[in-house]
């Protein structure tokens, strides 16, 4: 099967923690029921033989196959364009990522960081960190919008702070499976199955949503209501399976009372965490929705708020959630 | 020093993000240098920022220790803007910190430190097929079970803060959500499965209590030959192959030690203050050094930044601290060599000391004398320092020490929560304030400080358990903990010195890391391998 091998740059390991959560398949499984054969990961043991350094190169000279690229965290392009704030087996990570790229088979940014700068990027971008090929939502990146891996293929980006691991390994099973022609990408080069819907899909709020009844406190608060509109929550403007495909087989931020911080979106951090942006919806004239859920119009929205507000029966007043 | 031979161990991964440098000398390492190799910036990113971006960013330093990011800069918050804290809310921050280091536990463990049980070094040892049934990577009977069921800590996690990693579910003032009763009950459902499953069938081949009866290190040898399920049990096998093959011997350390506890006692934590913490704890703070105890106090924390790639020109509290980065080209003229900060606690007429933290840190605050009722008193660690003292296999026997440990306060904490009282005490965010947050994440003590001007952040100085282990050399030129650790080590084959992977990775550093090993008489490079790591 796929040989894969996965490096990390300017990264907190967060990703590779998700995936070490996957289940159905976990990590074991994909490698001893599908064949992955992972050249190189580093955090997971791997009977490498002598001189991994070498095997390195080779992929790099492209004397050994590779069928996956793996990235995780940012480019880091500081100082001055040297990448010397993150050095790599005796050179910048930045120089592995060019030529590593251009011999791969497919190549995957996992989390926000390797698909758009992430946290890292943040102003004032201290690293000089990009995305592999998109800095934030404008199409570049390190690799540059032209960039095909020699599928042909554009960078997949798996968004996320951090991805789930199912959107990892259940892409790493399409590929493992003759299933590579069902992955679709949007026009954020995600693939569609995972980031077509919408972190509110599936929420367990959304009948709050949909009459207009808020959360007013975090607790116990959060028994009842919808986070939209006090607490920032941006489940109707992301695009990620969150409430279809939860955490740690478990539940999900809006499940838990934590607002959607929109982490699948190039944008996030939104409002670059600016004073007075956090875990507050920004409103207009104090009482409207700067940002309403994706595709709708302000005055329809206003509208339908209305008689959403008007339709509400009494139990979307109480609370739902309880002991 | 020149760069000769490359060599990787049959365990070595590639180097990463820690370079080690050690020289040789007539088969002893003489000294060492440990660089940290990637800058990220977080400091700088927060400054101008929301008071509470580092509940966001934070966590991000580190996804290995995210909860541990979080839980720490939540209290940073909740010292500076004065906040009350229900009980429930307390609970749920000491439930999911410990969740999030029973994870840790058996990760770290297997994938990254017992596999090296199954380097060929240790091939004439009579229980080495054993070692390689159970612990080769992804094969291993006990690698496979440990590894993947560390995922199962984490499930509860996600029941109370959405998702594991990267949550920022808690807040000044408590918590975002309030479970539901089958949140509670599924909890507990996951945890005793998880017990029953590895803590208890793998890891002690007995029981939680029986295990924490041991007190002294003959409590522990005589537990082993009370069965043989306790004997062969993953820490008894531990213990056996370590004796066996030497881990007792070497890794020793500065044998000075630094925990600013975790966990708080509701009741005694209801408005938090940073002068309030030391009395509040139920894993207990305090430094450990040249034999005696002193009680933590965050005002004798100093960054020395004279070997780091960071402009400065005296060491800083971190309420001062600074984080001017500089060209690593330019900075090695200076003799710098790290992106890590020096982190040093000023003792009395010891002055500003190196200190090592981690789980054996842990152990040796809780064998502090005056324990208050409510606070973690365990001797057991006290007496293996004085019997047999610190190494490679102590400080693996330390973490493991701590699994069943913490089951049993995570289990206590989820009984106590009531389910129909408040988690949440809506703060006032005052313009002005400094905060004080930390916790011991698995690998070690982590801690927050923040200055709030203008309601926004001023300043904001985190000092990470990898930091106090890893950091460079001081201003006076004295080694960090993992640099002093490394020195001593005796290497039986300098083309593969699985001595310097078990001592760097006894210190669960979260970096990849790679092992430069120089002979130190002539500069020859012998060998040079790597070290994986979590970050």
């Amino acid at each position: 099967m796929a040989s894969v091998l996965w490096f990390q740059g300017g990264a907190c390991s967060g990703n590779t923690m998700s995936f070490l959560n996957a289940d159905e398949p976990n990590v074991v499984d994909l490698i001893v029921d599908f064949g992955l054969d992972l050249i190189w990961h580093p955090s997971l043991g791997l009977e490498l033989g002598k001189n991994a350094q070498k095997l390195f190169w080779d992929c790099a000279k492209g004397d050994r196959p590779l069928d996956v690229f793996v990235f995780e965290g940012s480019v880091i392009e500081a100082p001055n364009g040297t990448g010397r704030m993150d050095m790599f087996a005796d050179r910048p990570m930045k120089d592995w990522v060019t030529d590593l790229a251009a011999q791969a088979g497919i190549v995957v940014a996992i989390g926000d960081c390797a698909c758009w700068g992430g946290i890292p990027a943040m102003e004032p971008n201290p690293s000089s960190s990009t995305g592999l090929q998109f800095h934030k939502r404008n199409k570049g990146g390190f690799l540059g919008p032209n960039f095909t891996s020699k599928a042909g293929l554009p960078v997949i980006n798996i968004p996320g702070c951090p991805a789930h691991p199912d959107w990892i390994t259940q892409i790493l099973v399409a590929l493992a499976t003759g299933r590579t022609s069902d992955i679709a990408l949007d026009e954020l080069q995600r693939p569609e199955t995972f980031f077509k819907t919408f972190t509110q899909t599936g929420c367990t709020r959304v009948q709050f949503y949909e009459y207009k009844q808020s959360t007013m406190s975090f607790g116990e608060g959060t028994r009842t209501g919808c986070l939209f509109y006090e607490f920032g929550c941006r489940g109707p403007m992301t695009h990620s399976p969150c409430n279809r495909i939860l955490w740690n087989r478990q539940s999900s931020k809006t499940r838990a009372g934590q607002p959607c911080y929109g982490c699948t979106e190039p944008e996030f951090p939104h409002f670059d965490l600016a004073p007075g942006t956090l875990f507050k919806t920004q409103k207009v004239a104090g009482v409207i929705p700067k940002e309403t859920g994706t595709g709708t119009k302000k005055l329809s929205y206003m509208a339908a708020a209305a008689a959403a507000r008007l339709a509400a029966p009494d139990w979307s007043k109480e609370d739902m959630f309880v002991v | 020093m020149t760069s000769l031979d490359l060599h990787v161990s049959p365990l070595g991964r590639v180097e990463g993000d820690l370079d080690v440098r050690v020289t040789i000398e007539d088969g002893v390492v003489s000294s060492a240098w440990t660089e940290a190799a990637m800058f990220r910036g977080f400091e700088i990113i927060l400054r101008g920022k929301d008071p509470q971006a580092g509940l966001i960013v934070t966590p991000r330093i580190c996804g290995i220790c995210g909860g541990s990011h979080l839980y720490k800069s939540a209290y940073a918050l909740d010292t500076a803007w004065r906040t009350t804290m229900p009980d429930n809310a307390t609970l749920v921050r000491n439930i999911a910190q410990g969740c999030e280091t029973l994870q840790s536990i058996p990760r770290y463990y297997y994938a990254l430190f017992a596999i090296d049980f199954t380097n060929k070094n240790y091939a004439g040892s009579p229980m080495y097929d054993e070692a390689v049934r159970r612990y080769a990577p992804y094969v291993g009977t006990s690698y496979q079970k440990g590894v993947v069921l560390s995922q199962k800590p984490v499930e509860v996690y996600a029941i109370f803060g959405g998702q594991w990693p990267h949550s920022s579910f808690m807040v000044p003032g408590g918590v975002m959500g309030a479970p539901t009763l089958s949140d509670v009950t599924r909890s507990i459902a996951i945890l005793e499965n998880w017990k029953d499953n590895w803590l208890e069938s793998d890891l002690l081949g007995g029981s939680v209590d029986r295990w924490l009866e041991n007190k002294t290190w003959s409590d522990v040898l005589a537990w082993m030959d009370e069965s043989e399920s306790h004997y062969n049990s993953d820490i008894g096998f531990l213990i056996r192959y370590s004796l066996d093959v030497g881990l007792d011997k070497y890794g020793k350390g500065v044998g000075n030690y630094i925990s600013t506890g975790t966990y708080f006692d509701p009741s005694l934590y209801r408005n938090p203050t940073i002068d309030g913490r030391n009395k509040a704890l139920i894993g207990r703070g305090g430094v450990f050094a040249d034999g005696q105890w002193f009680e933590f106090d965050q005002a004798n924390v100093r960054e020395d930044v004279s070997h780091s790639f960071y402009q400065g020109s005296r060491p800083l509290h971190p309420f001062e601290g600074e984080t001017i980065p500089i060209d690593p080209e330019k900075a090695k003229a200076q003799g710098k060599y790290s992106w890590a900060k020096s982190p040093r606690y000023e003792v009395g007429d010891l002055g500003a000391i190196p200190l090592e933290t981690g789980p054996l840190a842990r152990r040796m605050a809780a064998a502090a004398p005056n324990a208050a009722p409510h606070q973690d008193a365990d001797p057991l660690f006290l007496d293996i320092y004085n019997t047999i003292g610190p190494s490679v296999m102590v400080r693996q026997l330390a973490r493991l020490h701590e699994a069943p440990k913490y089951y049993k306060w995570v289990r206590g904490w989820l009984d106590q929560i009531n389910l129909k009282e408040s988690f949440y005490s809506k703060p006032t965010e005052y313009a002005e304030g400094r905060g004080f947050g930390s916790t011991e994440a698995a690998r070690g003590s982590l801690s927050d400080w923040i200055v709030i001007e203008d309601s926004k952040i001023k300043n904001y100085q985190v000092v990470t358990p990898t930091a106090w282990n890893i950091g460079p050399r001081d201003s006076a030129d004295v080694l960090g903990p993992m640099e002093t650790a490394f020195v001593g080590s005796p290497i039986v084959d300098p083309e593969d010195p699985v001595e310097l992977g078990h001592v760097a990775r006894s210190f669960d550093s979260c970096l990849v890391c790679t092992v430069h090993a120089y002979d130190g008489k002539t500069g020859r490079e012998l060998s040079k391998f790597v070290i994986n790591g979590m970050v």
